[in-house]
């Protein structure tokens, strides 16, 4: 299978440009690669990112904002044996659905999670989101934006996520192979990708052009607080120059949440059941 | 031959155990029996108790006089004693050590009162606690220490002997569920509990997520995935899971939701009844989307109920709540066979759900006549689900006479058990709300004189809902709003003065 082949017909409404597109690139190298799009399913929030369902031949459920995490879990329960890959936004997956993110990174489900990260509500026309640097002005904030953001990296390693990355939508190349370590890691896997809006938050892609750099081959994936220090050398504000980390920040074996359902083995629809009523009864009389 | 009994007292002196084993054991002697559950929210303490109506009859409802007091604490007494029937007699556990066996030695003085053998309490006892020399020798001690004073024979083949929520939870297995997904919420959290416990032998899967907002997007990401999935919650978790309930109506997935009604708004009363959600069921969901909403009237219908719901849901690809209470879910009803709903549903994965407007492909569209299409498609599965409820018996008729009350849900059981003494009255049992039976509603009430609605709210929601499928008013209503159910004597007072 190539990458174009899990292309659609669906007309792309992203604004052209946008860095959106080398997300999209960079997911349809890494499953052609990984050859596992007849059993993959992808599951989206709502916002720009989640126009990606319309635009990737998988399996897809467009879901709702900020349920991107139980939809995908919920699909994996429903059949324990497809990859299962998430696609939310900043505001989808930090603000409403921010309670999900942090039980997800404890539930460990083998699942893959891209954050489509441009730290500002696109769709919405360009209100903030919990990753919006401080003092950002929009229609919701005119007077500046009193808080700091918070950063997603620390917050999932604290939860427990057990690989945690970050990548950049105009490096496809190096994404790419994120994504598909994130696919192949047995467990949780989690990439806030750096997806620099265009039109509503414009500075962010000069900034990170200069300042991304790759993780060094030396960083050790296994050591949090390693894992930790790498993840704060960036606190996603833009008042100054500071180096960018991009790159599997850390990664752990932790047992599989299916792996600790004996039930969770097969799609369930293919379970024949013959629900036995004079034995479901039995314990009533 | 009728007896009530109370068992009461404080949290974890084993009322509700007591009660229901009592009850369990009359059963298998053949007689019939309704156990009612009343308890506050707390876990050590206060003032929990049982009633226990037993007779040769059926009976379906519990009542506030008793024939005997059993009181695990001196303030069961204090509380109840006013209620004690003439000649009725109040049996008091003895103070011992430890406390949680006092209850086992007051089982072996009742049965012993009606000279029941010893032999069966022992083996039921054993069968529902499993081998435990210390509660054998309570109620041997119990039956050493009294004498027989009525003599009650079999009355006839054992019954069994179940509750609202175990019907729901039987009635999902039956139906072949595959996922149970919940946050506890009393009153349905017993249903979760059932089903966890028995997971493995049933294989199927009990999570219970981080809260109602999950519980809802999982099993819809499940049943994306052809899973058969039922949710369970009370009033306040069910707001939760409405984002999700229309996300099911759009992307045309079937999922179950048992909604057990408590006393609300907000908090409310959290272990007491009420049916004040009645509207909000019907209402959920933004936009427009075919659902069902059922209402079972006791354990039986809970169990029936609840497979149709997963039929239809299965069929016609939508979300169906099955509406129950408290009072529904807690209580124990006796009956001599348990029936099973003939067909089951059959759940299969599709390759694109889509919370957007979308065409026959899944994909996502926003043009006008796309629009209006799937508008229209999935609005036909209304009328379809208004023919097949048709054969699921909508409404229940029982009883003679030119007038009629109006119900749904719990109350059916106190309804039937003041029928005999309202002649001229009949019953009409509305058990779908949606789709509403409009034409068999109205046919009930036109050709009735006098209408009564009986309803544990303090609105009379179902009035208001017959008006608008029908255009018929229903002037005359008995409401109950103190979180407690009605007993017949309720409904036989209030009927008279109407």
């Amino acid at each position: 299978m190539k990458p174009e082949d899990l292309s659609t017909k669906e007309i792309n409404t992203w604004c052209p440009g946008c860095p959106n597109f080398g997300i999209l690139q960079a997911v349809k190298e890494a499953v052609a690669e990984l050859a596992i799009a007849s059993n993959t399913a992808i599951v989206t929030g709502i916002g720009c990112h989640a126009k990606i369902y319309d635009y990737l031949n998988l399996k897809a459920f467009y879901g709702i904002h900020g349920r991107v995490l139980p939809i995908a879990f919920g699909t994996k329960l429903g059949d324990p044996q497809m990859t299962v890959i998430g696609f939310g936004g900043d505001g989808d997956t930090y603000a409403e659905g921010m309670e999900h993110f942090i039980h997800h990174c404890r539930y460990n489900a083998d699942l893959t999670m891209l954050v489509h990260n441009n730290q500002v509500f696109s769709l919405t026309t360009g209100q903030f989101t919990p990753t919006t640097e401080k003092g950002f002005k929009d229609g919701s904030s005119p007077l500046g934006l009193g808080e700091k953001p918070f950063n997603p990296l620390v917050l999932a390693l604290a939860a427990g996520a057990t690989f945690v990355a970050r990548g950049y939508a105009l490096n496809v190349p190096h994404l790419k192979e994120l994504i598909k370590k994130a696919i192949l890691h047995k467990g949780f896997s989690f990439i806030d990708i750096l997806q620099p809006c265009i039109v509503y938050h414009k500075h962010s892609l000069p900034y990170l052009n200069k300042n991304v750099y790759q993780i060094e081959k030396t960083h050790d994936l296994g050591n949090l607080n390693q894992a930790l220090a790498k993840a704060r050398e960036w606190d996603y504000s833009y008042e100054k120059d500071s180096k960018v980390p991009i790159g599997v920040f850390y990664q752990k074996q932790r047992p599989t949440f299916e792996s600790q359902w004996p039930q969770l083995k097969k799609p369930w629809h293919i379970v024949g059941r013959k629900p036995d009523w004079a034995k479901i009864i039995k314990e009533f009389k | 031959m009728q007896k009530t009994i109370l068992i009461g007292g404080a949290a974890g002196l084993g009322s509700a155990v007591t009660s229901h084993f009592i009850g369990k054991v009359f059963c298998s002697l053949g007689y019939h029996v309704f156990n009612y559950r009343d308890y506050p929210s707390l876990i050590r303490g206060g003032h929990n108790f049982n009633v226990l109506k037993i007779s040769d009859k059926p009976v379906y409802s519990h009542e506030h006089h008793y024939d005997f007091i059993l009181a695990l604490d001196q303030k069961t007494i204090a509380l109840h004693k006013k209620d004690l029937k003439k000649g009725g007699l109040i049996l008091k556990a003895k103070e011992m050590e430890p406390k949680i066996l006092a209850n086992n030695v007051l089982i072996g003085i009742f049965f012993k009162h009606f000279g029941i053998d010893r032999e069966i309490v022992l083996k039921a006892a054993e069968k529902l606690f499993g081998q435990n020399d210390s509660i054998k020798k309570a109620i041997e001690e119990g039956y050493g220490s009294t004498q027989t004073k009525e003599k009650l024979k079999v009355a006839g083949q054992g019954k069994y002997f179940i509750s609202g929520n175990e019907g729901v939870a039987i009635g999902s297995i039956a139906a072949g569920m595959d996922l149970h997904l919940a946050y506890p919420m009393t009153p349905a959290s017993p249903v979760l509990h059932f089903l966890a416990k028995r997971q493995l032998e049933n294989n199927i899967l009990v999570f219970q997520p981080e809260n109602e907002i999950a519980v809802a997007n999982m099993a819809l990401g499940a049943s994306f995935r052809g899973a058969k999935v039922m949710v369970g919650t009370s009033g306040g978790g069910f707001a939760l899971m409405t984002e999700a309930l229309s996300l099911a109506g759009m992307a045309e997935l079937p999922l179950v939701i048992y909604l057990a009604q408590r006393t609300a708004p907000s908090t409310g009363v959290p272990t007491h009844t009420a049916q004040s959600d009645l509207k909000f069921a019907l209402n959920a969901g933004h936009g427009e989307f075919a659902k069902i909403v059922v209402a079972p009237g006791d354990a039986q219908e809970a169990i029936t109920r609840t497979e149709e719901a997963f039929y239809l849901a299965c069929k016609y690809r939508i979300p169906a709540i099955v509406l129950g209470d408290k009072h529904l879910g807690e209580s124990d009803y006796a009956f001599d066979q348990l029936k099973k709903f003939q067909f089951s549903g059959v759940s299969y994965p599709v390759d694109r759900a889509n919370s957007y407007e979308h065409n026959e492909l899944g994909f996502t569209v926003e043009d006008a006549p796309s629009v209006a299409w799937g508008h229209e498609k999935r609005l036909k599965k209304i009328s379809l689900l208004e023919k097949a409820i048709l054969k699921l018996n909508p409404i229940s008729l029982y009883g003679q006479g030119k007038n009629l009350i109006v119900s749904h849900g719990s109350t059916k059981g106190a309804i039937l058990d003041a029928l005999p003494q309202l002649p001229g009255f009949k019953f009409l049992q509305v058990s779908y709300l949606k789709p509403f039976p409009a034409a068999l509603v109205a046919r009930g009430i036109k050709k009735a004189s006098k209408v009564i609605l009986v309803e544990n709210s303090a609105t009379g929601a179902l009035a208001d809902v017959v008006a608008e499928q029908t255009g018929l008013m229903i002037k005359n209503k008995i409401l109950k709003y103190d979180g407690r159910p009605f007993v017949p004597a309720d409904i036989i007072k209030r009927v008279k003065q109407k």
